[in-house]
């Protein structure tokens, strides 16, 4: 449903020195630098996936999302979505996709939702039944039936957001960008909008593109993940094979016996792994995961150990890693 | 676009505007007061200083009705031309949930453009009411149920070539940061030279021939004269004509600029 080869997008900026003395020079000449917002992102997305598009602020996730959309044009490459070239912007692809941005109100504000909907059903031609359909269900779906009738303004940033959800998947788009859709909202909020996107998907099955800076969000929804570097994707597959792949160590927690006579002793255990923390009754051993059975053995073998445990770091731990390392002079264009 | 939409964005943007009660009444009061007074003052004086009854035509009541007439077909003209919309919404990224929609931009705009303007169309009607309760009609206006059915076609095409002037000069803001002074002056040139600060006939004879040949006169001074019975139905159908056609023009000319310029539109960040 979504293809896209060698797409990239360079924004020319302009640059200033700090003082007045600048600012008059700049009246006259400016100083302009490439930005290299996404470097050549290639990858195909299908039928009801929901990849998760992560990286650090500035990355290059929402100009991605937004040439996707077909609101920014690529400096070079090609994409396709649902067999259109998004920019190209044809009424046909308009009316089969939805960009939600938790940082921007597309609604009317000064306008109660259910104005708001009715006139997204004449912009999208939604036939009157499918849309009465449509809403009846998203509304219960999203227990906001009783707020339709409220101005836009007057809602809460949850309340505003679902309606924000409703409005962008009134017309069941076969394509949808989700940009931060939960972005500020409290964690029960966040909750009823995950279950939401995971239901959606599970009756409409369309193509989900997610951005988000919260892990929670990634974890539940996404299956697959695109972590994407100063504009370049580092990593694109299963979620789970991020941790094989860029998971050297794994954490083993070793409780000893209450009654137990021996006690752990830091020097001793440092030859098992990296030391986390050692309080004598229990330690955190950092272990290459080849060392990691090895290591076990040894403690169970040394101490009275009550309990033991062997954990892979946190998934979100392992992509900040990975997003937030320097890419190499070999990875990186001259900007 | 389809009509059906056209007609809801109209009504949706005329109820939002006239929900703020206060504003619809005060600006437009200030502003007629203003007019009047400031007219009365200054053309009162010109008549004594020069002690003349008329000036090229037009003694002082005429060109008092004209004035205050222009100014009130000027408000529906322009509409909330200052606000300029569509360069906030490009400066602002608010253009991209548009650019999503399946339907045609600039048609949406204008679909709200004359929802904003249907407050000061209302308005219109009753100060002029008001006006001639109070003093009269003219006497050598020659107003009629005619001449006013005829104004309504005039001044929708004012209505449509100034929002289409003011179209490519707001799309100079996928370049330029702040286009508020081309607004200020797309507004003082078209005033000056369309006929709403002093009629084109106080002009020099030759520069008022050339004037009637630009678009702007089809935004003011045109729609005055209509109003008041000045023309033949000749002279009616092709200042119509006029106007249409460089609404035409000034659409064409706007296809380029949009075309290049949302090439460098970034949305907001990056």
């Amino acid at each position: 449903m979504i293809e896209v080869n060698d797409l990239r997008k360079t924004f020319w900026v302009h640059k200033k020195a700090p003082g007045l003395k600048a600012s008059i020079r700049s009246l006259f000449v400016r100083r302009k630098i490439p930005k290299h917002a996404v470097r050549g992102a290639s990858f195909h997305i299908g039928e009801g996936e929901i990849v998760g598009l992560i990286g650090a602020n500035g990355a290059g996730k929402t100009t991605l999302v937004k040439m996707l959309s077909g609101v920014i044009h690529p400096t070079s490459g090609e994409a396709r979505v649902l067999g259109h070239v998004p920019w190209e912007r044809s009424n046909e692809l308009r009316r089969r996709i939805a960009l939600i941005m938790g940082q921007k109100a597309q609604l009317w504000w000064d306008l109660p939702a259910a104005d708001c909907f009715l006139l997204l059903r004449e912009i999208y031609q939604i036939p009157e039944p499918e849309y009465r359909n449509n809403l009846a269900k998203l509304a219960g779906m999203l227990s906001i039936e009783d707020e339709l009738q409220i101005q836009v303004r007057r809602l809460s940033l949850g309340e505003r957001m679902k309606m924000e959800l409703i409005a962008a998947l009134l017309h069941s788009p076969r394509v949808v960008y989700l940009d931060e859709p939960t972005i500020g909202l409290d964690l029960n909020a966040q909750k009823a909008i995950r279950d939401f996107i995971l239901e959606y998907r599970r009756e409409r099955a369309p193509a989900m593109i997610l951005t988000s800076h919260y892990m929670e969000d990634i974890e539940r929804l996404c299956e697959r993940i695109i972590i994407i570097r100063e504009g370049e994707l580092v990593y694109d597959g299963p979620l789970r094979k991020v941790v094989e792949e860029y998971a050297t160590h794994k954490i083993v927690t070793a409780h000893l016996k209450r009654n137990g006579t021996l006690t752990i002793a830091e020097p001793e255990v440092s030859r098992c792994g990296e030391v986390v923390t050692c309080d004598g009754a229990q330690v955190k051993l950092r272990v290459p995961r080849a060392r990691v059975p090895e290591a076990a053995q040894a403690l169970l073998h040394h101490y009275e150990v009550a309990d033991i445990t062997i954990e892979e770091p946190e998934i979100g731990d392992i992509i900040a890693k990975i997003m937030n390392a320097r890419a190499t002079p070999a990875e990186s264009e001259t900007t | 676009m389809n009509g059906r939409l056209f007609r809801m964005l109209i009504s949706l943007e005329a109820r939002k505007l006239m929900s703020y009660r206060g504003d619809f009444w005060i600006t437009a009061v200030a502003n007629l007061i203003a007019t009047v007074v400031v007219h009365w003052f200054l053309w009162r004086a010109i008549f004594s200083t020069t002690g003349a009854e008329t000036l090229r035509g037009f003694t002082f009541e005429a060109i008092m009705v004209y004035l205050i007439g222009v100014n009130l077909i000027g408000r529906v003209v322009r509409g909330a031309d200052l606000q300029l919309e569509i360069a906030g919404e490009i400066y602002d990224g608010g253009l991209s949930r548009f650019l999503l929609y399946p339907t045609r931009y600039v048609a949406f705009k204008y679909a709200q453009h004359l929802g904003a303007i249907l407050p000061e169309v209302v308005q219109m009607f009753l100060f002029a009411g008001g006006l001639i309760a109070i003093f009269g009609l003219p006497a050598d206006a020659g107003f009629s149920v005619g001449t006013i059915a005829m104004t309504i076609p005039a001044l929708w095409v004012g209505n449509l070539l100034y929002f289409l002037l003011s179209v490519p000069l707001q799309f100079v803001a996928f370049w330029a940061d702040n286009v508020w002074s081309l607004g200020v002056l797309l507004r003082f040139i078209s005033m000056l030279l369309g006929g709403a600060m002093l009629p084109l006939a106080m002009f020099p004879e030759e520069a008022a021939h050339a004037l009637r040949w630009l678009p702007f006169v089809a935004c003011y001074e045109f729609p005055v004269r209509v109003a008041m019975g000045e023309l033949t139905g000749a002279e009616y159908l092709v200042g119509l004509a006029a106007g249409l056609g460089w609404c035409g023009v000034v659409a064409l000319a706007s296809v380029p600029v949009w075309r290049k310029g949302q090439l460098g539109y970034t949305g907001v960040g990056i």
